[in-house]
């Protein structure tokens, strides 16, 4: 847990003319699910989702690349295959700051716990993969809130990638990492280009405090570790509808 | 441990080198290189031409690009908004004026990395010269009116190309008015600077934006070393001017020129 004096740092520092980044602390919270697909990250923040409603917790949920007004650029750019990794990139993170400024920051000022299926972990993550410069990376994405909880589901990857494979046999092509041109089949492409952005999530878990999850255990193992680490880092009770 | 970001608002980033950009100067890029492209196939030229709204940019490329051209040298062109990628969204999101500041400076981006990348490149592996009506200069100006972080900016096109030469047309807000009135008979929103409510008073909106937008060319002038003319000189002074800066780079001795018939109205 963070000490005060350190949050007052960290405010501090939140530079007068940031991108996009406001200029005082917020009384929410954020708590990040990040893992590659198959991983199970999705299905754990949504039991931990329910578990906060029916305890009447002021929490919104949110996903990755959801806003409408980037959508249809982004759209059309994977359909045509016009996108390298670098406009890849940038149209994502143009989707993000829209969500970002529009619904995270006022959500976290206006004290609501937020909860986020995959946040800019995700992109330093996919981006680098593509070979992206991880330095760049990390600037383009410099104005969004450091998470409280960034919980990384990391799960071996044959077995993630079996979830997604035998489930949902269409594979979108840059989805499988198509245009890396690393292998002709769409599946092996896609086994590849997960691991290599597991790769990329791995070297993430120092560096940015990620608690590491064995996304193989039992699902409501699982859940009963992450409900125990959220008491512990967040106080709850200033979440709890009056 | 004492590296690992604290919850909340980022801290201040180590910002990507601009200055440390100048000590590299055999780099062809700013300060990274764009990932899957070899530096040595890029035998053409860009050169830039920047300045404020009613500078008298394009008029200037159009004459340049035919002296250029009776000098065989093939010529490309690029500017803001013209990407096949985000040039339709952007311009639906201007005319909605619905997204923040941070996203529009975010598909701007978009647009000219696809142009970087799909126009850009093409032309100068194959030697031509690219003169650019506007480049990331415009960008990082206006984004810093707005009050982002001119660092972040810089950050944001760390993989931009450096041009071989930049120009900037320094013009007085008061003159890009008359020029920018005399070319459409009104003055839009965005010119005027509209979305930072500045005044409601469109012509002193329009000078207060366009000085501040000056102001951090001044900025960018001195980080980047722009070559300044006098934007306000007749159009024929101004392009001898350049033609003397390009004709030096390009080895063309010869800067004589009179403009065919299609531009000779503009010689007067």
């Amino acid at each position: 847990m963070e000490s005060p004096s350190a949050a007052k740092r960290s405010a501090r520092k939140s530079s007068e003319r940031g991108a996009g980044a406001p200029r005082r602390p917020y009384p929410g919270a954020l708590v990040v699910v990040e893992g590659i697909d198959g991983s199970g990250k999705s299905t754990q923040l949504y039991l931990l989702k329910r578990w906060l409603e029916i305890g009447r917790y002021r929490i919104h949920f949110t996903e990755w690349n959801s806003s409408p007004l980037v959508k249809s650029a982004t759209k059309r750019g994977k359909q045509r295959r016009m996108l390298t990794p670098v406009t890849f990139s940038l149209l994502h993170a143009a989707d993000f700051a829209d969500r970002c400024e529009r619904q995270i920051l006022p959500l976290l000022q206006g004290g609501y716990l937020v909860l986020a299926d995959r946040y800019i972990y995700t992109a330093f993550a996919r981006d680098a993969a593509r070979g992206c410069p991880s330095e760049w990376l990390r600037n383009l994405y410099r104005f969004a809130p450091v998470p409280d909880i960034t919980f990384y589901f990391r799960t071996p990857l044959a077995v993630a990638v079996n979830r997604i494979l035998s489930g949902r046999p269409r594979l979108k092509y840059y989805e499988a990492g198509m245009d890396l041109g690393l292998s002709y089949d769409r599946a092996e492409s896609f086994r590849i280009f997960q691991g290599m952005i597991q790769d990329e999530y791995d070297k993430m878990i120092e560096t940015d405090n990620f608690v590491l999850m064995d996304g193989s255990a039992n699902v409501n193992v699982l859940q009963a570790q992450m409900r125990e680490i959220v008491q512990e880092k967040i106080d709850l009770k200033r979440f709890l509808t009056p | 441990m004492s590296d690992t970001p604290e919850p909340g608002i980022s801290p201040a980033p180590n910002a990507l080198p601009a200055e440390g950009a100048e000590k590299q100067a055999e780099s062809r890029f700013f300060a990274m290189e764009l990932p899957g492209i070899d530096p040595d196939e890029l035998t053409g030229k860009l050169i830039v031409i920047e300045g404020t709204d009613g500078s008298g940019r394009s008029t200037q490329i159009a004459l340049l690009t035919e002296w250029l051209e009776s000098h065989g040298f093939a010529v490309q062109t690029m500017g803001l908004r013209r990407s096949l990628l985000v040039a339709k969204d952007i311009d639906e999101l201007l005319a909605k004026n619905t997204v923040t500041r941070l996203t529009m400076a975010l598909m701007y981006a978009t647009d000219f990395y696809d142009q970087l990348e799909n126009r850009l490149l093409p032309a100068l592996r194959s030697g031509l010269v690219v003169l650019a009506d506007r480049y990331i200069y415009t960008l990082i100006a206006r984004g810093a009116v707005r009050g982002l972080d001119p660092e972040y900016l810089h950050g944001l096109y760390a993989m931009a190309l450096r041009p071989e030469m930049t120009f900037w047309l320094n013009v007085s807000p008061e003159v890009a008015f008359e020029r920018e009135f005399k070319k459409s008979g009104m003055i839009s929103y965005w010119e005027a600077g509209r979305d930072m409510n500045l005044s409601n008073d469109l012509f002193e909106s329009f000078l207060l934006y366009q000085f501040r937008v000056k102001k951090q060319f001044e900025e960018l002038s001195r980080r980047h070393q722009f070559i300044e003319l006098d934007g306000e000189a007749p159009i024929p002074t101004v392009n001898e001017q350049l033609r003397r800066h390009i004709g030096a780079r390009l080895g063309i001795a010869d800067t004589a020129y009179e403009p065919s018939q299609a531009f000779a109205h503009l010689w007067r």
